[in-house]
Parts: C-alpha cells; sequence; structure tokens
C-alpha cells in the first residue's frame, strides 16, 4: 500500500468520523416517518433477543449438569493403578498432599444385574442415555468402603434423598451394605430400580468377569456371578452416573474378583479442600502417585484425572450442543438482516430524488452515504439496546415466564424435574453479550452499507432532471 | 473592475449516448457581475440546464473552464467543490425540490448544515434556527414555518426554496425557470422577491426563463441557440 493511499483511507476515515450535520438530521427524520423501518429494528431485537435468552438458559443448564457431575463424581481419581500398590502407603503420601481433605479406596469393575427368572425390561427410548443412563444392561460396579466413601462425595445424601419411597429405602443409612440374611448387598441407581422393578431385599445375580490366562497362553473370559440382595436405592443430582454404576462392599468384590489378593485397589477418590486449586493439586498428586507406584522398570503407573477430564465426552458434548445451537439461532439474525436490506433498500429508492438538491447545496457522495449508513445503524443500535435489555430480563425471569406459561396454557416448557431443579437456571455472560453485540452491529453495518452505496453512486443530475 | 463572481470560459458540453456523442454546449463564454440580474432564454433543448449545472458545479463540463470570483475551480478536489457549491452559488429549481419529510424552517435550516461537522452545528443551533426563521419572514412566510411541503401552495414553496437558497448568504443564485410552475400573478410576486433581493443584497441572479417580459426587466438577457450564446 502506497502512503498515498494509506493519506486518503485516512481522511477518508476522519471524513466519517466528523460528519456533516445534515447526515444524523435526515437520517433521523427518514427514520421518524417511516415506521416501517420498525420492522427491520423489530428483527433485529427478536434475533438479539433470542440469542441472549436461548444461550443464557443453556449456559445455566450447562452450569447445572456441571454441578451435578461434579456431586456424583469425586474431585480427584486415581486410577490404572498397578496390581499389589500397597494401599497404606498410598493413603499416607495422599493424605500428606495440604490441599487433599478426605479419600475412599475404590474397586471399579464391570457387570451385569438381572434378577433370576425375570427377564429384562426392553431398553428404553434411545436418546436418553447421556444424561439419564440405565438404558443399557452393562454397569460400572464400584466396590467401596461406605464410610470412606462419604468423605469423598455426597454418597451418604444419596441415600437419604427423600424422593426415594421407603421400600426402596435403605435399611440402615450409616450401615447401607450390611448384609441382608447373610447375603452380600448391592446399591442401586433410583431409577434402574424403579424400572427394573427391584424392592429392597430382592435377590439378584449380579454377574461380573475376569480375564484368565490359560498355560497354554489362551485368554478366556470368566464368569463371576454373584448372588446378592439388593440393600436399597441412592440418588445423586446426575442421572447418568446413578443409571450405570452400583455399589457393593469393597472386599465382598475383592474375594469374587481378586482372591489371591485380599487388598486391592484399583481407584483412590479424592476430596479436595480448595476446588480452586483442582488443577495444580492434580498435577501434584500425579507426581506423587508415581513415586508410590514406581517399580523401577522405567514405566509410569498411576494416572490421576480431575472431574473434568473423567467427565471430558459427556461436557464436551453439551458443550458441542450449545455450540450448534448459536448456529441455529444465528439463522435469525440472517433473516433480519435481509429485512433491515429490505426496508432500507425501499428507502433509498424513494429517497433518491433528494440526493440532487442535496448534491446542489453542498453534499457530497459521502455525506449522501453518511446519512443511509446512519439510518440503518441507528436500526441497529436500537434493535441490540432493546434485545439485550429484554433478553437480559427474560434470563433472569426465566422461572416466571415458565410459571406464566404453564398457568395460561398448560404447556411446561422446561420440566424442572429432568434436571432435578427447583427454577429454571439461566446464566447470563457479559462476554456472549458483546459478541452478540458486536455480530448484529457487523451485520448491520454491512446490510446499511450496501444501499448506502448505492445511495452515493446515484448521479444527482438524475434527480434535479426529473420533476 | 473586479472580476465577475461568475465566468464561464469557451464552456462545451458533449454527452455520449452509447457510440453517439451529443453536444449540448458548443463553447459558451459568460460573465455575470456581483449583483448583477442576467436573464437566459432559449428555445427548449438549447442548454440552458446544462450549462446551470455545469456553472453550479453540478456536471463538469467537457473543455473550458468555470471561474467563480476569476478563479478556475473545476479541477478542484470533491470536497473544495461541495463548499464552494455550498457558499458561492445558490440553487432554485422550477420543481422545487424541497425535501418533503422536512417542514419549511427545517428545509431552510437544512442549507446550514452541509458543511458543518453535527457538533459544531449542534453547538450553534439556537443561532442557525433564528438565522433561517428570519430568512423566512423575510420571503413572507412568517406564519408557515411549521408547514410540510405538501402543505404548502406553489408560490409558497418556491419562497422556501429561495430561502434557503439565501441562507448561507451566496454571491449569485442559479434559477432554473423558477416561475415555470407557477401562475402569472404568483410567478409576479416571486420575481418581485427576486428582484427586492437583488437590491437589498446585491446577490447576482442567473435566470433561465422563457418569459420575454420577465427578461426585459433584468440588467442583461443572454440568448443561447444549440449549445452557444447568439446575443450576448
Ligand atoms: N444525460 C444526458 N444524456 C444525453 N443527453 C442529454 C443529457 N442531459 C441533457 N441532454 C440533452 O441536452 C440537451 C439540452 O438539455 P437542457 O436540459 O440543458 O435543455 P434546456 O435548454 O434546459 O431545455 P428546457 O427549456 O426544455 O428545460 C437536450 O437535447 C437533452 O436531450
Ligand atoms: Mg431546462
Amino acid at each position: 500500500m502506497t502512503p498515498g493511499a494509506l493519506v486518503r483511507i485516512a481522511s477518508r476515515i476522519r471524513e466519517l468520523a466528523t460528519q456533516r450535520a445534515y447526515g444524523p438530521f435526515l437520517a433521523t427524520r427518514y427514520l421518524l416517518t417511516r415506521p416501517i423501518n420498525l420492522l427491520g429494528m423489530l428483527g433485529v431485537t427478536l434475533s438479539v433477543w433470542a440469542l441472549v435468552v436461548v444461550v443464557s438458559l443453556f449456559s445455566g443448564v450447562i452450569v447445572v449438569i456441571e454441578e451435578h457431575v461434579h456431586a456424583a463424581s469425586a474431585d480427584v481419581s486415581i486410577g490404572s493403578l498397578p496390581a499389589g500398590t500397597s494401599w497404606s502407603k498410598l493413603h499416607d503420601a495422599i493424605a500428606d498432599d495440604p490441599n487433599v481433605r478426605g479419600q475412599a479406596p475404590r474397586l471399579v469393575h464391570f457387570g451385569m444385574l438381572n434378577r433370576p427368572g425375570v427377564r429384562p425390561p426392553p431398553p428404553i427410548l434411545p436418546g436418553r442415555g447421556a444424561l439419564h443412563g440405565g438404558d443399557q444392561p452393562f454397569l460400572f460396579v464400584l466396590g467401596v468402603e461406605p464410610a470412606a466413601e462419604a468423605n469423598v462425595t455426597g454418597f451418604a445424601d444419596w441415600l437419604r434423598d427423600p424422593a426415594i419411597p421407603a421400600d426402596l429405602r435403605v435399611a440402615d443409612p450409616d450401615d447401607p451394605l450390611r448384609t441382608i440374611d447373610s447375603t452380600a448387598t448391592v446399591l442401586v441407581g433410583f431409577e434402574r430400580m424403579k424400572r427394573d422393578g427391584l424392592k429392597r431385599g430382592d435377590e439378584v445375580v449380579l454377574t461380573s468377569g475376569r480375564v484368565y490366562q490359560a498355560a497354554d497362553g489362551n485368554k478366556t473370559l470368566e464368569q463371576i456371578p454373584m448372588t446378592m440382595r439388593v440393600a436399597g436405592a441412592y440418588k445423586s443430582m446426575h442421572g447418568g452416573f446413578d443409571g450405570n454404576n452400583v455399589f457393593v462392599d469393597r472386599a465382598t468384590l475383592n474375594r469374587a474378583l481378586f482372591a489371591d489378593d485380599p487388598d486391592t485397589i484399583q481407584e483412590v477418590a479424592v476430596r479436595l479442600r480448595d476446588d480452586a486449586k483442582l488443577w495444580e493439586t492434580a498435577d501434584r498428586l500425579q507426581r506423587t502417585v508415581a513415586r508410590i507406584t514406581d517399580r523401577g522398570d522405567g514405566r509410569a503407573y498411576g494416572s490421576v484425572q480431575t472431574w473434568r477430564q473423567k467427565n471430558a465426552t459427556f461436557l464436551a458434548s453439551i458443550e458441542h450442543q450449545r455450540a450448534l445451537l448459536k448456529i441455529v439461532l444465528i439463522v435469525i439474525m440472517v433473516v433480519a438482516a435481509f429485512l433491515m436490506l429490505a426496508t432500507l433498500s425501499m428507502m433509498v429508492t424513494e429517497k433518491t430524488s433528494d440526493i440532487g438538491i442535496l448534491t446542489a447545496m453542498g453534499g457530497t457522495p459521502i455525506g449522501v452515504m453518511q446519512i443511509f449508513l446512519s439510518c440503518g445503524l441507528v436500526i441497529t443500535g436500537l434493535g441490540i439496546v432493546t434485545g439485550i435489555g429484554t433478553g437480559c430480563l427474560t434470563a433472569v425471569h426465566l422461572e416466571e415466564v415458565r410459571q406464566f406459561v404453564l398457568w395460561t396454557t398448560g404447556v411446561d416448557l422446561f420440566p424442572l424435574d429432568v434436571y432435578n431443579l427447583d427454577r429454571v437456571p439461566s446464566s447470563i455472560d457479559p462476554w456472549w453479550l458483546l459478541q452478540v453485540a458486536g455480530m448484529a452491529l457487523g451485520t448491520g453495518f454491512l446490510v446499511s452499507a450496501l444501499p448506502a452505496f448505492r445511495a452515493a453512486r446515484h448521479d444527482p443530475l438524475v434527480s434535479l432532471r426529473s420533476s | 473592475m473586479t472580476a465577475p463572481v461568475l465566468a464561464a470560459r469557451g464552456i462545451t458540453k458533449t454527452y455520449r449516448l452509447g457510440r453517439q456523442d451529443i453536444p449540448v454546449l458548443r463553447g459558451v463564454d459568460l460573465d455575470v457581475g456581483e449583483g448583477e440580474m442576467v436573464a437566459l432564454l432559449g428555445a427548449s433543448g438549447a442548454g440552458k440546464s446544462t450549462l446551470l449545472h455545469v456553472l453550479g458545479l453540478l456536471d463538469p463540463p467537457t473543455a473550458g473552464d468555470v471561474l467563480f470570483d476569476g478563479r478556475p475551480v473545476h479541477g478542484l478536489p470533491i470536497a473544495e467543490r461541495a463548499q464552494l457549491r455550498h457558499a458561492h452559488t445558490g440553487f432554485v429549481f422550477q420543481f422545487y425540490h424541497l425535501i418533503p419529510e422536512l417542514t419549511a424552517l427545517q428545509n431552510v435550516m437544512l442549507a446550514g448544515m452541509m458543511t458543518t461537522s453535527w457538533l459544531s452545528w449542534w453547538k450553534d443551533r439556537r443561532a442557525a434556527k433564528a438565522r433561517a426563521i428570519a430568512m423566512l419572514e423575510h420571503v413572507g412566510l412568517a406564519d408557515r414555518m411549521r408547514h410540510r411541503p405538501a402543505e404548502l401552495s406553489g408560490g409558497e414553496r418556491q419562497r422556501v426554496a429561495i430561502a434557503r437558497a439565501l441562507l448561507v448568504g451566496p454571491k449569485v443564485i442559479l434559477a432554473d425557470e423558477p416561475t415555470g410552475n407557477l401562475d402569472s400573478k404568483t410567478a409576479a410576486s416571486v420575481i418581485e422577491l427576486m428582484f427586492s433581493l437583488q437590491a437589498e443584497r446585491r446577490i447576482a441572479f442567473l435566470l433561465v426563463t422563457h418569459d420575454e417580459s420577465l427578461a426585459s426587466r433584468c440588467h442583461r438577457v443572454v440568448r443561447m441557440r444549440d449549445g452557444v450564446v447568439v446575443h450576448g
């Protein structure tokens, strides 16, 4: 770019900034005498409103889901522990970390749950699995110590959830996995229990398995059926967790799976004191675990995962849904843009007759362009302001809106029990508001620039010669 | 003697229609002195309007020069030409060309907004409004300020247009058949107004007309035929 071109561009910008008085004056008069332009403004308002409200609602849902997912997971899980890891040594090393509040040892295995003589029901509607789980027979079997477990998650509260009816509730929440009639017991998610028609004390078979390597090197899967009784239901806030996990006593599971090693640990669930230091604590624990499990063979054992990493796929999937939602909503803005383009083009066509006299009085093509550009920007600006204003207002009062719609039409726009909530969540992100405003402004500028440019190129003599 | 406020030197103007060249002005020389009232007569199609547009810097000449106070102006940059159009010349047209959305007062005020930035105009807005009101009173429209053009008669509209042309105090007014659309009585009063303005303010007029009796009242009559001045 030559210096001359830069100077020209700079003077153009200065000319735009020091707009001649007739630009804003005529723009206001033109707009005030043409109520049709309200249509363009309403279009912008509507699209901005929708982008603010829907995304705030969805962000609110994400916050809630994250809370629920977090509540169902330990802050940090330490897994992939090698066989023969000494629990007491590991426990002490972890307990030394300043940010660790509690820890619980776990066995994590897989299995299938069925009642003898009862066929499992068909899977429920597909698609609810991600959020609610339980639509496949496959389960994670967690071998836990209830007292320790209560220190790392809301486990103790999950057993006392008021939604669980008496006949599904554990007999003694302080010792939930107590044997019934000398039979080991299993804790099942509330929704799964309801769906499978299970009651406390029912006899079930928990089938697990283990890969067994024969002397000739061939591997076979050895079935391990465990006859158990249902201890009762638990209910965390995260349905996806409840549907896919059952709890059994760690010692019982240890005997069934690893009879030769009575003190096996597969995972340590850790609760932190300060959640804000999640990542640095995880890093520190990773080093601690590597040190404890080091066998001098040059391989690293033990992997530390934060609750976010452990649920990364699920959390990313709802994040992804929000992104898709934004794209869909931006389509409304495109429609609004076309509406504005149409009304502004109409106005320019109508007002070309004024361009002649404006030029004769000392107007310039750039000045003429500024008139119509100002019109478009005023429409866009007002649309953005009202859109963001009403959008934030709606987002804050979503629960009232839901109740009003429920009351007038009987339609529940947002069934709260799906998410275990008592009011519609919403979370307004100022950065998103800024993005929406910027997007709308950019679009508004673009669709005003086109007709404004046409006006600037209009030959003033054509208007002057015509009557 | 001072230089003429407005002068044409060998102006030619040729329009191109497809491959055809249409010569409209073929070498026009013309002087308009300070405060002089010049009538421009000629048959339809002679090129009178075209000449006015060239003189008013709305249309560039194909060849020749336009001089404001003896200074050639057509080669100037676009912003300077706009400024000169604004300050040096005023236009009055047969069809008024008022802006229909604006009241009479706003139409006149608009003329003062053409070259000042909105900020400095806003600072000076009271004085600007007072000037516009005074101008409308001067042309006899004290009680028509808040009327839109659609609510005014033809004569009143032309008075608004004249007030608008006068607002910034130009040295010359280019009037293209200002009474062409008015009945004779209204036309006469508009003409009287222009003569009184000329006498009071020493504004020069270049007046395109088909009316011989009106022309005979002017200081000088210029006749055009086929793009040339035949009688100066
Ligand atoms: N843009 C143009 N392209 C081609 N020819 C044009 C253009 N503008 C004007 N003309 C021609 O120039 C000639 C002079 O036109 P002009 O309007 O100056 O005449 P006039 O003397 O004002 O006539 P009238 O008294 O009818 O207003 C006409 O023949 C017209 O057809
Ligand atoms: Mg003409």
